[in-house]
């Protein structure tokens, strides 16, 4: 259909409004990553690659990038992991009203805020004194342990914190998919004689691909910007920055200190990231998968 | 009904633990809202009230402006989420059913804001806020997420699913554009409708890093950031904070819990194209 008139009274003000919020922006932050911007002064001196030469040599950002990194790899392949199998499960229970319940309580922590659950957890988990943490380790014969002061621990239970707050959202999307997954195939090879798991890995897998693919990236790309649990379980990054992360950081950086050159230097640093994070997802979903 | 072996039976067993453990600690923070700070002191491993008060409430209320923050809270997303309908499906209606040049890339560069991550445009946004004198105002929040591109993706995804048909029919009797937007789009695009608004609703309602940054005073700040900002006042009131966190997530779980189907079917939708 043609309506010229139509189409441009609804995008033109569409286009200058995402202009104005989202691409302007992300021209706007790089510009500034290249000033020693501090709205605080008067002045904010052009500083060419200044920011960018001291990310090099600051050992909190290398810190915040490699347990970004960490963070992404291992929380994803877990998430991963856990859901499809988490999923798998599910599909196998032979109650509908059940499969039903097990799903919405599984989701139930994905809609609450992370600022909350992760406040739930600092008090109900992780407090030293009574947490339930503590409350294992003793049972278990060993001291109560402050885990704010644990360097890798506390950065493994911001891990576990992060899949117990959202995993429930991809167990849906891959029962979802598995649904989808033709009854016959698997009726096949019923016949031939192949077992759960090996129906598992070379029929439902295989045919999941797509999914898979789509939902890992989209899921690395999400914990890339995870910010809430951190700023509440480890505000200045944990012992040592080790559970300090780019997010943090960046907000560190540009609203405490009010260094908002050298933060939007490090956002730079994370959107390129993002970028070829994305990039690699469409090569990847141009893929002829079908069958 | 598939027929009941017993491989299958203890799996729904071990979900069904499984499951109860991960809702441990969203049962202790509604129990721990109903305790009182003295029972919280002298017992603070036990898991059950030995006596029910709403003492935790009443303090929240005394100390923070929760009735406030709250109808922040409530203000915020709900005009965000009509708004972001709007536009979503207006544009994804535009998408769908017009031709016109350089669609294609526009389409495109739509989809390419939704990897811009939060991070990379707070720091802009926070000095676009201030010079726009819209700093620590409740409209901070609204104004740069007036468009959402996930529901201009999901409007145009079932937007051109609709039968050609339905919309000749609207034309030959007459209707212009927005004519057949009311009549036609809206009624047959419901279930999209459903998704895109409770998506919308539970970003907005959960979002803490926009508050935290683009407000200051106590009294326009939204639920999520004063959750965090009542922790660190009253620390040694841990059924205050936990009451107050109850506020904030109880709500949602209702909301899930009621359109269950409707957000099992958005997620689903969101995840398969």
């Amino acid at each position: 259909m043609k309506n010229n008139r139509f189409v441009a009274a609804v995008l033109i003000p569409a286009y200058l409004f995402i202009g104005l919020f989202s691409l302007f922006p992300v021209l706007y932050g790089i510009g500034i990553s290249f000033f020693d911007y501090n709205p605080v002064n008067s002045v904010q001196p052009f500083v060419w690659l200044d920011n960018y030469l001291k990310l090099l040599e600051d050992s909190t950002f290398r810190h915040a990038l490699v347990n970004t990194l960490v963070f992404c790899v291992v929380a994803v392949a877990l998430n991963m992991v856990l859901s499809m199998f988490l999923a798998r499960m599910i599909f196998a229970v032979p109650w509908r009203w059940l499969r039903v319940a097990l799903r919405v309580a599984i989701f139930i922590p994905c809609v609450a805020p992370k600022v909350g659950t992760a406040l739930i957890w600092k008090h109900g988990i992780l407090d030293t004194k009574a947490g339930l943490l503590n409350q294992l380790v003793k049972l278990l014969g060993g001291s109560s342990v402050n885990w704010y002061t644990t360097t890798w621990p506390l950065f493994a239970i911001i891990i576990v914190f992060t899949l117990w707050s959202d995993i429930g959202y991809n167990t849906i999307l891959f029962t979802a998919g598995l649904e989808g997954v033709p009854e016959e195939l698997e009726e096949a090879a019923d016949l031939d004689g192949a077992g759960p798991f090996r129906k598992f890995i070379k029929i439902t897998l295989p045919l999941m691909r797509r999914t898979f693919a789509f939902v890992t990236i989209m899921t690395v790309v999400d914990y890339f910007q995870h910010f809430a649990q951190f700023r509440v379980l480890a505000p200045n990054g944990g012992m040592n920055d080790s559970a300090m992360v780019l997010t943090n950081y960046i907000y560190q950086t540009s609203f405490r200190d009010y260094d908002m050159g050298y933060a939007s230097a490090m956002s730079t640093v994370l959107f390129l990231m993002i970028l070829a994070v994305s990039l690699f997802q469409n090569r990847m979903l141009r893929a002829n998968w079908d069958y | 009904m598939k027929r009941v072996r017993p491989i299958h039976a203890l799996i729904s067993i071990f979900l069904t633990v499984f499951s109860a453990v991960m809702l441990y600690p969203v049962v202790w923070m509604i129990l721990t809202s109903f305790k009182s700070n003295a029972e919280i002191r002298v017992n603070r491993t036990g898991f059950w009230p030995e006596v029910w008060t709403l003492e935790g409430y009443r303090s929240a209320f005394e100390y923070a402006p929760i009735g406030r923050w709250f109808l922040n809270s409530v203000f915020v997303t709900v005009v965000l989420t009509l708004i972001v309908i709007l536009t979503g499906t207006l544009i994804g209606y535009v998408f769908a059913r017009y031709e016109f040049r350089g669609k294609k890339l526009l389409f495109l560069l739509l989809l390419a804001t939704m990897m811009i991550p939060g991070q990379v445009t707070m720091i802009p946004r926070y000095l676009m806020v201030q010079k726009l004198h819209l700093f620590d105002t409740l409209g901070a929040l609204i104004i740069p997420h007036l468009v959402g591109p996930f529901s201009v993706f999901l409007s145009r995804q079932f937007i051109s699913e609709i039968p050609t048909d339905l919309f000749d029919a609207a034309r030959i009797d007459g209707s212009g554009p927005l004519g057949v937007y009311w009549h036609v789009v809206l009624p047959n695009i419901r279930p999209a409708i459903g998704a895109m608004g409770i998506f919308s609703a539970m970003g907005t309602w959960n979002d803490y890093l926009n508050p935290l940054i683009m407000l200051n005073s106590k009294e326009w700040m939204t639920l999520p950031l004063g959750l965090v900002i009542f922790d660190t006042g009253r620390q040694q009131d841990l059924s205050a904070t936990m009451a107050v966190a109850a506020i904030i997530i109880v709500p949602m779980i209702v909301i899930l819990l009621i359109f269950q189907k409707y957000l099992i079917k958005g997620i689903t939708m969101s995840g398969m194209k």
